[in-house]
């Protein structure tokens, strides 16, 4: 065997990133292999990140972070399926027993797979939807269906989508409300007075609310909020000394994390409030708040 | 009549200590925003700073950085704390992203014209790094010391310059064989001056 043929020798390169790609591959056959090769690597990858972490940081310029945030909504999170489920058929996977696969097509919070599984790559690579490729736009079409809200906060998961209180689960509907609502939570949780506060609700339920003074706007959500009658609706006030002001309505599902961006216009010091009312809301408040937070 | 409540939020472990870049991401995987933006918070000006390193250009370097987010937000959930800090994690998928970028386009030909050979402590006179970045520098730059100059280029040509080791090779002109020895050689001396162990 001559040098140019041991794998061990490529070690360094490995750690630096200076293979191409029919190496690199090789590479990590060879890795799969050797215990001993795969210490090398190791040590040698946290060799490579000290000299990253010597790199003199930079202040990227203030659009970025909008820029970023505002594409989360239509960027997909991959399923937590690892390479090694992959080789198990796909289907939905019922990981988390208080789900029921059949109700609705959304994810519940806190689940560590909150999505339902699609086939990884059986290379073991982590597919990059960013690039465009086939495979990633068909789970980005597959999680646009799934999760109408695009995205959430605090959870991978809207079972209910609250349309106006009318409309919560239904899921295949794409609206500009929708839109709208991402695209304002993402201006939230971006800007840079964007702030939180976390509660919980009289039942217990933890309730953060999201806002951001600047853009007068606020958004709150609530975990496993319990489904009202037909007759109900939760609806949302800015409470403040000239008193309370309805800022939309919604329903939930009772499961996972459901959240909204207020109507109108928060002033800090708001306090933000819900309450249950007779559907379709109340001019004033007709009940006592189960949750308040002050922002 | 609407009583108000106090909402109690001293309870929040967040708001006493910063969440530690491993939690945040696991929120993330989750697909919580708040703590994405955190995370972007804490970690974009290093992200944005290696990639800077490897691509000069700096408009490129935050469209690099921007994929490199939204890589996050999309593969938090294959994270695995146990292969190695968050950290890691992220700055690897950077090395990478950048890497990609320099070989996918032109972009890595043109700019060797413009930086030559650069070497650890060029352009590190910036007056605004933080103490902790500092000692780091000062600790990596000692480390890269002890090399010999034949490795100390090659190390850095290929981290730093975003090379492949076929192109140190060309670059250099010498044989591929040489350019691997000298990586290898190379990085295992910086781990034992580092005292990196897995």
């Amino acid at each position: 065997m001559t040098d140019k043929m041991n794998p061990a020798e490529l070690s360094g390169a490995y750690a630096l990133n200076a293979l191409g790609a029919d190496e690199k591959t090789e590479f990590e056959e060879y890795l799969a292999g050797s215990e001993q090769a795969r210490v090398e690597a190791a040590e040698l990858g946290e060799t490579a990140l000290a000299l990253g972490m010597a790199a003199q940081p930079v202040q990227p310029s203030e659009g970025l972070k909008a820029s970023i945030m505002s594409r989360l909504a239509s960027t997909p999170q991959l399923s937590a399926v690892t390479p090694r489920d992959a080789e198990v058929p796909t289907e939905v996977p019922t990981e988390d027993p208080t789900e029921d696969p059949t109700e609705d097509p959304t994810d519940s919070a806190n689940v560590a797979t909150p999505t339902p599984v699609v086939p990884a790559r059986s290379d073991g690579a982590t597919p990059v939807a960013a690039r465009g490729t086939s495979g990633a736009a068909g789970r980005a079409e597959r999680r646009w269906f799934q999760r109408p809200a695009g995205m959430l906060v605090a959870a991978a998961a809207a079972v209910a989508l609250f349309v106006g209180g009318a409309f919560a689960g239904q899921v295949l509907n794409t609206n500009q409300f929708e839109q709208q609502q991402a695209s304002e939570l993402a201006e939230i949780t971006a800007a840079p007075d964007s702030q939180r506060a976390s509660t919980t609700t009289t039942d217990g339920h933890p309730a953060t609310l999201v806002w951001s003074g600047e853009l007068g706007l606020s958004a709150l959500m609530i975990r496993d909020l319990p489904a009202l009658p037909a007759d109900k609706d939760y609806q949302l006030w800015y409470i403040n000394p000239s008193g309370a002001f309805s800022a939309g309505t919604f329903d939930s599902t009772g499961a996972g994390t459901v959240w909204r961006v207020l109507d109108g216009t928060m002033k800090v010091g708001d306090q933000v409030g819900v309450t249950i009312e007779p559907q379709g809301g109340s001019p004033q408040p007709t009940s006592d708040p189960i949750v308040a937070i002050q922002s | 009549m609407l009583v108000l409540m106090t909402a109690d939020s001293t309870h929040d472990p967040e708001l006493t200590a910063p969440p530690s870049k491993e939690e945040l991401l696991d929120r993330v995987a989750q697909g919580d925003q708040v703590a994405f933006g955190e995370l972007y918070d804490q970690i974009a000006p290093r992200v944005l700073g290696l990639v800077k390193r490897l691509l000069i250009d700096h408009a490129q370097s935050e469209e690099v950085t921007q994929e490199i987010f939204l890589e996050i937000w999309q593969t938090a959930t294959r994270f695995e704390s146990k292969r190695g800090g968050a950290s890691s994690w992220i700055m690897t998928m950077a090395h990478r992203r950048a890497v990609d970028r320099i070989r996918a386009s032109q972009a890595g030909r043109d700019r060797d014209s413009k930086i030559g050979i650069r070497d650890l402590a060029v352009e590190y006179d910036h007056v605004s790094e933080t103490v902790e970045v500092r000692i780091e520098h000062e600790r990596v730059k000692k480390a890269m010391s002890r090399l010999t100059e034949l490795q100390r280029e090659a190390v850095s040509l290929a981290y730093y310059g975003g090379y492949s080791h076929s192109e140190v090779a060309d670059y250099l002109q010498i044989p591929l064989g040489t350019v691997k020895t000298r990586l290898r050689d190379g990085m295992i001396r910086l781990r034992d001056e580092l005292g990196v162990a897995s």
